[in-house]
C-alpha cells in the first residue's frame, strides 16, 4: 500500500501545483482560472519540444518551459484574464473555459493527439530505485518530490521574503491601497499569473517523463487540481499544495482497491461535499468564501 | 417585453422558413440531414442552458449530466424494461421521454437548490462536480451499461413511421420550434421579468418582491428539463448511449455554442448549435482547427461582442417597450388593484422596530434603537457618518437581520424575513446609489417594480394563457401611473443604463412606488443632485406623503431633511439621541455637538 | 476645479490651497464632496473635469494615481487600505515602495520611534489591529515615504476619544516639522481648534474659508452642518 501512497504523492504533486497555482491566479484576479490544467500539458509538450526539435536535454527543456511558461502567463493575463475581468465575474469564467478549448485542441495541431514520452530525469530511472519502508521510489518519482519541494520553497522565499513579492501579495491583498504606495497594480497582477503558469509549465515537464505528454488529460487534471484547491482551502497556499498531494494519494489509493472506474467519480464528490460542507476548504479561512 | 425578445420574435420565424427550406432541399444527402437533426436537438439544450446564463446569469458546466439522464431514461425504459405487449411502441417511447425528462428537471431541481449557496467560480464548480458525478455514475452503473453504455436503442415509432432519416430532422426540428415557442412565451411573461430583474441586479429585485431564490431554481430546472428533453430524442435518434457523449466535453460544447450564438437569445443558442452542429460534419479534415477556432471566438465575444453572433442581426429601433394592454379601462378599478392596499389594522403601525442591536463581530453598529412611524408621515432619519443608519433600513427591508430586537411591518414580524417577502407586504426602497437595471429601458424597470401585483403562475407564462396577459397588462397600467405621477412619461422608453444621474434617481423612485407601497424607504436621495433636481425631489417626496404613502427618509441635506419632515430622529453610534419636530431637533445641543463635534 | 465620477458632477468651481507646514482643514456635512476633493487631488476613482491642480509647480489632473504618489502627495483614504494580510512591518516598509534599501531602513526607524505602539507590534498581521492601531498605522505607511502634503480623510471614524487626541498630537507634530496636512474631517470644532485655515464645502462648492480661530466661532458654520438658514 505504501507503494501507492508514493504512486500517489507523485501524481499529486502535479495536482498539488496546478492547485497552489489557481490559489495564486484567484489571489490576483478574484478568479478561477479552468484552464490551469491545460497549461499543465502544455508545459510538459513545451519540454519535448525543446527535447525533439531542439536536441535539448531534457533539464534544458524544464527550465525552457517554465520560462515560457511565464512569458505565456503574462500574455495570457494580459490579453484575456484582463478584458474580460472588464466584462464581468462571468465573462472570465466563460473565457478560461474557452482557453481551455483553445490549448487542448491547439497543441494537438502542433504536436498531434497522441500522448508523447518525455526522457527521465535522471535517464534509463526504471533501474534506478531505493527501498524506503518497504516501498520502492523510482528516481523520477524521487525528482518529482523533490523538485516540487524546491519549487515550493523557491516561491516561499520570493513572496515571503523580498520586496517585489510582497508587493505583489500587497496588490493582490488591496489594489487600491497598492495603489497609494506606488505600486502597479496591474504589472503585479500580471507577474501573479505568470509565475501561476511557469508553475504549472514545471509541473507538466516534472511528472511529464510519468504520465506521457500531451493527450486530453488536461481537464481531468484541471478538475483534480480544483478538488485539491478546495480541499485544502482556496486562499491557503499550503491547504492548496497539501491538498493536491491528498487528492493524488486518494486517488491511487482507491484505483489500487477498487479498480479505475470508481477513483474518479469518488474524488468529484468529494469536491461537491467539500463545496456543500466546508468550502473554505480545511485550511482556509471563511472570509475567502463570503467574498 | 425586451428588445432583445421582441427581435427574436421577429427572427424566429424567419429562421423556421430557413430550416423548412434546408429539410426540403437536402433532404437527399444523408449526412446533411443528420447534421441537422444533431443541430436541432442540441438546439434544445441550449436553448435551456440559454435561459440559465442569458437571463439569469447563472452558469452551469454540468448540462451534459442531465442530457444523459435523458438519455439514459429512455434507453433504459426502451431497451432493459419488458413491456407488456399491449403496449405500442410509440408509446414506451413517450412514456420515455417523458420520464427522461420529468427526471432531468428533477435533478435540475437538486442542482438548483446546491447552486444557491453558491455564487460566481464557486458556483461554476459546483455545476461542474454535478456533470462529473452523473457521468462517473452512468459509467460505474452495470444497470446502464457501464462504460459501454446501452445500444440497440429502437426508433421511436409511430404506426408505420419510424422516426430517423427524413422523419427524424422534422420530428427534432419540431421539438425546438414547440421549445422555442414555450420558452418565448415564458420570457415574454412575469416569469421572463423576474429572471431579467436578477440578472441586472439580484438585490434590487430582492426589494421589489421578487423571489430570487424560487426563480433561480426555476431556471435550472427548466434548464435540466430541456436538457433531458433533448438527450431522450439523442438516445432514440442515435441507437445507442454510452458516458462518453455526455462527459464534461460536451457541457463545454453546449456553452460555446450558447456563448457564440448569443447568450440570452433563443435565436442565439439555435444559431450556435446550427453553427457547431453543421460544422462538425463538414469540418472533418480540420478537426482541431474548430474547437481551437471556437475557443478564441468565444474569448473574444465576451470580451468584444457580448451579444455573440446573433447580434450581428440589425436591431429594429423601437420605442414602444411596453406590454400591450388588455383592456383600455382605468387601471384603478381592477380588482387586483384593490387587493395591492394592504389593509393595514386600526391599531397596527407601517413600521414598528423594537430594541434593535445589530453587531458586526466586536462593533455595535446599531444600539438598541426602537420607534414606531407614524401612519401618512414623512420622517427623516439623520446622523453623522457610520452612525448606523444603512445598516438599520438594510434590517428593516430584510437585507441584513437585527441581531436581537424585533421588526414589525404592519403588524407583522419581519424580523427574519426575506426581502421580497417583506416587500410584498407594501413596503418599496430605493437605494443610495439608484440600483437601476441598468439594460432595461426605464419602463421595464418601472414594470419590473410592479412585480408584486402579479401574479401568473409559471405554467401560464409557458402557455401563454390569457392569466399570463393580464398579468403583464397590470404591470404596464401600474407603472405608466407611476411614471405619471413623478412626470417621467418622456423618458419612457430610454435605457436605463444612459440616464443622467438626476433621472436615475426619479426613475428608482418610481420603481419603488410602481406596485403601490404603503411604506416606502428612501435611502440618500437627494445625494449628487444640483438645486433644482433637489427642489423637484422636495415636492416629489411631499406628493407621495401627500398621497398617503408612509415615508423613511435618510438623508444628509439638512435643509431638505428640516424642510420636508414631520418628525426627525438623530442616530449617533448607533443610538437615538433625539426624535421630534425638526426644527426642535436642529437646535438640540446633542445633536449639534454629533455632527459638528465638542470644541471650545 | 471641477470633479466628480462618470457622469455624476460632485466639485463645482472649488479652489483652495495649502503651503508648508500649514494644517488645512476641509469641513461640511456628509454629501458636500470632502472625499470626493482628496480623491480628484491624488487621481483615485474621482476624475478633475475642468480646472488646474498644481502640486509643487506640477499638474496634477489626469495623471494616474501611482504616479502623484511619487511626486511627494500621499494620500491616507477613509478605511485606511491597508494590506491586511501582511504584517505591520511590511505595511510600514511598502510605505517607502522603491526606495533604496538604507532609505527604507531609516525611515523605518525613525516611524517606529514616533509609533512605539506599532514597534511593539511589528510582526502582528494588520488584520489583528485595532481600529487605533491601525489608523496609526496607515498614518505611519504614508508618512514613510516623506511627503510634502499628507491628505487625511476623516482618520478620527469609529475611534475612541483618546485616539483621537493622539491623532491630533501627531498632525500637530508634522505640521510643526513642515509637512503640509490637508485634513477632511467630521468633527467641526475638534479640527478647528487644531487647523491654522479651513474651507467648509456644502453641496459641493466652498461656502466658507478663512482663519480656523475666526470660523470657530462663526455660527454659518453651524447653520450648513444642520441646515439652518444662510444665504445661499
Amino acid at each position: 500500500m505504501l507503494q501507492l501512497v508514493v504512486a500517489g504523492l507523485t501524481v499529486g504533486s502535479g495536482y498539488a501545483l496546478v492547485a497552489l497555482g489557481i490559489h495564486i491566479i484567484l489571489r490576483a484576479t478574484r478568479t478561477i482560472n479552468f484552464a490551469q490544467g491545460e497549461f499543465v500539458i502544455l508545459g510538459g509538450l513545451l519540454a519535448y519540444g525543446a527535447v525533439t526539435w531542439l536536441h535539448a536535454n531534457v533539464w534544458t527543456g524544464l527550465a525552457l518551459a517554465t520560462l515560457l511558461g511565464f512569458g505565456i502567463g503574462l500574455a495570457y493575463e494580459r490579453f484575456v484574464l484582463r478584458p474580460a475581468a472588464r466584462a464581468g465575474e462571468l465573462a472570465v469564467t466563460i473565457a478560461s473555459v474557452g482557453t481551455v478549448y483553445v490549448l487542448l485542441y491547439g497543441h494537438a495541431l502542433i504536436w498531434g493527439s497522441l500522448p508523447q514520452p518525455l526522457p527521465y530525469f535522471s535517464g534509463g530511472a526504471q533501474d534506478v530505485k531505493w527501498r524506503a519502508f518497504g516501498a520502492e521510489i523510482a528516481a523520477q518519482q524521487a525528482w518529482v518530490l523533490g523538485l516540487l519541494l524546491l519549487a515550493l520553497a523557491v516561491l516561499y522565499l520570493f513572496f515571503e521574503r523580498t520586496t517585489y513579492g510582497k508587493a505583489v501579495r500587497a496588490a493582490s491583498n488591496n489594489p487600491l491601497g497598492a495603489r497609494l504606495i506606488g505600486i502597479d497594480v496591474d504589472r503585479a497582477r500580471a507577474v501573479s499569473v505568470g509565475i501561476a503558469i511557469a508553475l504549472a509549465a514545471f509541473g507538466g515537464t516534472l511528472i511529464g517523463p510519468i504520465t506521457l505528454v500531451g493527450g486530453a488529460a488536461g481537464i481531468g487534471i484541471s478538475i483534480k487540481g480544483f478538488v485539491g484547491a478546495i480541499l485544502g482551502g482556496l486562499d491557503s497556499p499550503v491547504g492548496c499544495t497539501l491538498g493536491g498531494l491528498v487528492v493524488g494519494v486518494v486517488e491511487k489509493l482507491l484505483e489500487g482497491q477498487a479498480g479505475y472506474g470508481i477513483s474518479d467519480p469518488v474524488v468529484y464528490s468529494l469536491l461537491l461535499v467539500m463545496l456543500i460542507v466546508r468550502p473554505q476548504g480545511l485550511f482556509g479561512s471563511r472570509r475567502a468564501v463570503r467574498d | 417585453m425586451n428588445r432583445d425578445l421582441r427581435d427574436d420574435g421577429r427572427i424566429l420565424p424567419f429562421a423556421a422558413l430557413l430550416v423548412v427550406a434546408f429539410g426540403i432541399l437536402a433532404r437527399g444527402d444523408a449526412n446533411l440531414m443528420q447534421a441537422g437533426t444533431f443541430a436541432a436537438i442540441d438546439a434544445v439544450a441550449a436553448i435551456g442552458l440559454g435561459v440559465l446564463l442569458g437571463n439569469v446569469a447563472q452558469i452551469s458546466l454540468g448540462q451534459a449530466g442531465f442530457f444523459g439522464v435523458g438519455a439514459y431514461a429512455l434507453a433504459y425504459l426502451t431497451t432493459a424494461v419488458t413491456w407488456p405487449a399491449s403496449v405500442p411502441l410509440w408509446l414506451q417511447f413517450v412514456a420515455g421521454t417523458a420520464a427522461g425528462t420529468l427526471l432531468a428537471a428533477l435533478f435540475g431541481l437538486v442542482l438548483g437548490l446546491i447552486a444557491l449557496r453558491f455564487k460566481g467560480h464557486y458556483l461554476a464548480m459546483a455545476t461542474l462536480a454535478f456533470g462529473l458525478i452523473a457521468a462517473g455514475v452512468f459509467r460505474a452503473t452495470a444497470a446502464l451499461g457501464g462504460a459501454s453504455g446501452i445500444a440497440n436503442i429502437p426508433y421511436a415509432q409511430f404506426g408505420a413511421l419510424s422516426i430517423s432519416g427524413v422523419p427524424a430532422f422534422w420530428y427534432a426540428w419540431g421539438m425546438a420550434a414547440v421549445v422555442a415557442s414555450l420558452t418565448f412565451n415564458l420570457l415574454r411573461g412575469r416569469t421572463g421579468r423576474a429572471f431579467e430583474a436578477i440578472r441586472n441586479d439580484e438585490l434590487a429585485a430582492e426589494t421589489i418582491g421578487v423571489p430570487t431564490r424560487r426563480f433561480k431554481i426555476v431556471a435550472f430546472t427548466y434548464a435540466g428539463a430541456l436538457a433531458g428533453f433533448a438527450g431522450s430524442f439523442y438516445g432514440s435518434y442515435l441507437g445507442l448511449i454510452e458516458p462518453g457523449g455526455v462527459s464534461v466535453n460536451f457541457s463545454i460544447d453546449l456553452l460555446l455554442m450558447v456563448v457564440l450564438g448569443g447568450a440570452g437569445r433563443i435565436s442565439g443558442a439555435i444559431l450556435g448549435a446550427t453553427i457547431v452542429g453543421l460544422t462538425n460534419i463538414y469540418g472533418h479534415n480540420l478537426e482541431n482547427w474548430r474547437p481551437v477556432v471556437y475557443g478564441i471566438l468565444v474569448i473574444a465575444i465576451v470580451i468584444a461582442f457580448p451579444r455573440g453572433l446573433i447580434g450581428i442581426v440589425p436591431r429594429r429601433r423601437d420605442a414602444k417597450a411596453a406590454p400591450a394592454p388588455d383592456s383600455p379601462g382605468p387601471a384603478a378599478a381592477s380588482p387586483a388593484l384593490a387587493r395591492l392596499r394592504v389593509d393595514l389594522p386600526a391599531d397596527a403601525e407601517w413600521l414598528v422596530v423594537e430594541h434593535a442591536v445589530k453587531r458586526f463581530g466586536g462593533l455595535v453598529a446599531v444600539n438598541d434603537v426602537g420607534f414606531a412611524l407614524e401612519r401618512g408621515k414623512l420622517t427623516s432619519l439623520i446622523g453623522p457618518n457610520g452612525a448606523g443608519k444603512t445598516t438599520l433600513f438594510n434590517a428593516i427591508c430584510g437585507i441584513g437581520r437585527v441581531t436581537s430586537g424585533r421588526v414589525l411591518v404592519a403588524g407583522r414580524d419581519v424580523t427574519a424575513w426575506q426581502p421580497h417577502r417583506i416587500a410584498a407586504l407594501g413596503v418599496g426602497r430605493s437605494f443610495q446609489n439608484a440600483r437601476l437595471f441598468g439594460e432595461m429601458t426605464v419602463l421595464e424597470n418601472v414594470v419590473a417594480g410592479a412585480f408584486r401585483a402579479e401574479s401568473a403562475s409559471f405554467a401560464s407564462d409557458l402557455l401563454a394563457l390569457p392569466a399570463s396577459r393580464r398579468s403583464g397588462a397590470l404591470a404596464g397600467d401600474l407603472a405608466r401611473d407611476a411614471l405619471a405621477r413623478l412626470g417621467l412619461e418622456a423618458l419612457s422608453g430610454a435605457r436605463a443604463r444612459d440616464l443622467a444621474f438626476g433621472d436615475r434617481r426619479r426613475v428608482e423612485l418610481a420603481r419603488a412606488i410602481a406596485a403601490r407601497p404603503g411604506l416606502l424607504l428612501v435611502d440618500e436621495p437627494a445625494a449628487g443632485l444640483n438645486a433644482s433636481e433637489r427642489a423637484r425631489l422636495r415636492d416629489d417626496l411631499l406628493r407621495l406623503r401627500d398621497d398617503g404613502i408612509t415615508l423613511l427618509l435618510i438623508e444628509h441635506d439638512m435643509r431638505l431633511v428640516m424642510d420636508v419632515s414631520d418628525r426627525v430622529m438623530v442616530l449617533k453610534l448607533g443610538s437615538l439621541i433625539a426624535d421630534g419636530a425638526p426644527a426642535r431637533v436642529r437646535d438640540d445641543p446633542q445633536v449639534i455637538a454629533a455632527y459638528l463635534g465638542t470644541g471650545v | 476645479m471641477h470633479a466628480g465620477y462618470g457622469k455624476l458632477a460632485v466639485l463645482h468651481g472649488v479652489s483652495l490651497n495649502v503651503g508648508a507646514g500649514e494644517l488645512v482643514a476641509v469641513l461640511g456635512p456628509n454629501g458636500a464632496g470632502k472625499s470626493t476633493l482628496l480623491r480628484a487631488i491624488s487621481g483615485f476613482d474621482a476624475t478633475v473635469t475642468a480646472g488646474r491642480v498644481r502640486f509643487a509647480d506640477a499638474d496634477l489632473a489626469g495623471r494616474k494615481p501611482e504616479a502623484i504618489a511619487r511626486t511627494g502627495l500621499q494620500h491616507v483614504p477613509e478605511g485606511r487600505q491597508l494590506f491586511t494580510e501582511l504584517s505591520v512591518d511590511d505595511n510600514l516598509r511598502l510605505g517607502a515602495y522603491g526606495r533604496p534599501r538604507a532609505d527604507v531602513e531609516r525611515a523605518a526607524a525613525a516611524l517606529y520611534e514616533r509609533f512605539p505602539a506599532l514597534a511593539a507590534r511589528k510582526t502582528a498581521t494588520a488584520f489583528s489591529l485595532s481600529g487605533g492601531e491601525q489608523q496609526m498605522l496607515a498614518i505611519a505607511r504614508a508618512l514613510m515615504a516623506s511627503p510634502k502634503l499628507l491628505m487625511l480623510d476623516e482618520p478620527s471614524t469609529g475611534l475612541a476619544p483618546q485616539i483621537v487626541a493622539d491623532i491630533f498630537r501627531i498632525v500637530g507634530e508634522l505640521r510643526a516639522a513642515g509637512t503640509a496636512v490637508l485634513l477632511v474631517e467630521q468633527n467641526a470644532y475638534l479640527t478647528l481648534e487644531h487647523a491654522d485655515r479651513a474651507y467648509v464645502l456644502e453641496n459641493g462648492a466652498i461656502a466658507l474659508e478663512g482663519r480656523a480661530a475666526d470660523l470657530a466661532r462663526d455660527p454659518r458654520v453651524q447653520a450648513i452642518y444642520l441646515g439652518g438658514a444662510t444665504d445661499e
